[in-house]
């Protein structure tokens, strides 16, 4: 790894933890150029490097041992044609953690969120799963004939929940965020689409799974249902479950534990 | 066999409530009935499960293409691909046999001197085939004009194609004409019955090996995904 690379790396991993890289990097580079020696030698990993980095300028504690990562995406890459969305891009989410996926348009937000679920291919990397998977797709993911009671009993039924359970459960998440009234009864179709919205949110949590791979779920949400989101988002986490919300809203990312920006200058 | 008999129950649930599906699934196999009635009655036999045939199946392809979306999160909750397209299948075997009812029971009131079990034959293996073959459409094209277009066409080459010649023996309701014309036909050998039923069970082994096929390399577990 050059010395450039290396920086580069520091500066992504710091970027993803909130951490303005500009000063730590000039430091860490000033630092190599009068020793002279390899960044590997002087400081490790730069993600270990950054975690220090994270925990002197915070004051908190080393980070407990939480276990393996519920999802560890490694090296991904994926190309459409000629055009490359993501290059070498990693990601570990622990139980307990919500992480916030950031990027412009055509950045490939979507593509990495469809690779973790096991719905896309990467050209190279690998994707690790530890647990079950919850998934909102940004849009579609639910039938426009089926009632909302009838999609807890159809994804209920995928996960070994009874009928009366799912439709209880599912009825129990949709109230949580602020479902209007008599909405259950009517198909999916005929629901506004932020309301659909919900539904597609609620089908992702159905029978607890360990990890969530929620994709812009808000879209369509007023702002009282868009608070409610992230209180789910919250709850979730205290449960232990591993969320990573896909968003363009920037002013989330105080919201998110940890932020993967995926804009090109920060894929290495 | 829960999770089957669940997509099932929730594919026939959509078909129902698709209204305009279901009038054409009566309205269409009426209007092939009464368009050869007056002048080649025993045509109609035929033409009636032609009618079913191509609206079956087009109601298929519809579920299948309204799936495509619903399909990977349902995979990722926990439904294997195959329990996904043989609960599809049973709704739309369910709703093909439905509507041959009335169909059979037209025929017989309305025609006589017809082999009657062979008609009960003859839409049951209609039903039978119709409905992998509208999903594997679905599976094969990426939008419903072109599965409609292609449903069209195989309906009209079906009606068109001189039966004898090789090529419209790969047509996939050739066994039709078959079992057809031992209903109508009294002098005809037991011989067009088998030649029916052996064609119409190679075309449907073979849908359904396609639907298969096709459902379990689109909502294939990818390699790069591995879990503990």
């Amino acid at each position: 790894m050059t010395v450039e690379d290396w920086l580069a790396a520091l500066a992504a991993e710091l970027h993803r933890r909130r951490i303005d890289p500009a000063e730590v990097v000039a430091e860490a580079a000033a630092h190599l150029r009068d020793s002279g020696r390899p960044p590997m030698e002087v400081f490790g990993p730069p993600t270990a490097y950054a975690v220090t980095v994270v925990d002197s300028i915070r004051g908190t504690a080393p980070p407990r041992d939480r276990g393996a990562p519920r999802l560890q995406a490694s090296n991904i890459s994926k190309r459409y044609g000629r055009t490359t969305v993501l290059t070498g891009v990693n990601l570990s989410v622990h139980a307990g953690e919500a992480v916030a996926v950031i990027g412009g348009n055509g950045s490939g937000k979507s593509t990495f969120l469809r690779i973790c679920a096991g719905l896309d291919s990467p050209d190279e990397g690998q994707v690790r799963l530890r647990g079950t998977i919850g998934y909102c797709p940004q849009d579609g993911g639910t039938a426009g004939f089926l009632t909302p009671d009838e999609h807890f009993v159809l994804v209920g039924a995928g996960r070994g929940i009874r009928r009366t359970a799912s439709i209880a459960q599912g009825r129990t998440a949709a109230a949580a965020l602020d479902w209007p009234r008599g909405h259950a009864a009517k198909p999916a179709r005929h629901l506004s689409g932020g309301t659909r919205q919900k539904l597609n949110l609620v089908l992702a949590g159905l029978g607890d799974p360990d990890v969530l791979l929620l994709d812009e779920p808000y879209q369509g949400f007023d702002n009282g249902s868009y608070l409610d989101f992230w209180q789910q988002v919250w709850q979730w986490r205290d449960a232990g479950k591993a969320i990573v919300v896909v968003t363009h809203r920037l002013a989330e990312l105080d919201r998110a534990d940890t932020v993967l920006d995926l804009s090109p200058r920060n894929q290495r | 066999m829960n999770r089957i008999l669940v997509v099932a129950e929730m594919a026939l649930r959509e078909i129902v409530r698709r209204r305009g599906v279901l009038l054409l699934l009566v309205l269409l196999p009426l209007l092939f009935y009464y368009s050869r009635r007056d002048e080649a009655y025993w045509q109609s036999v035929r033409m009636v499960t032609l009618g079913i045939g191509f609206t079956l199946s087009t109601a298929a392809l519809f579920a299948g293409m309204g799936a495509r979306t619903m399909d990977p999160r349902l995979r990722l909750s926990g439904y294997s691909a195959s329990q996904l397209y043989l609960g599809r299948l049973v709704a739309l075997w369910a709703v093909g046999c439905t509507v041959c009812v009335p169909f059979f029971l037209l025929i017989r009131l309305d025609i006589d001197h017809v082999r009657y079990e062979a008609v009960v034959l003859l839409m049951a293996l209609t039903v039978a085939v119709s409905a992998p073959l509208g999903l594997a459409v679905s599976a094969l094209l990426p939008r419903e004009l072109e599965g409609m277009l292609v449903l069209l066409s195989v309906v009209c080459l079906q009606i068109l194609l001189n039966p004898d010649k090789t090529v419209a023996h790969v047509l996939p309701f050739w066994f039709s004409r078959e079992i057809g014309t031992y209903a109508i036909e009294h002098d005809a050998g037991t011989g067009y019955v088998t030649r029916g039923c052996l064609h119409a069970a190679i075309t449907f082994a073979v849908l359904l090996i396609l639907v298969g096929g096709l459902s379990s390399i689109r909502l294939r577990r990818r390699a790069h995904l591995s879990t503990a």
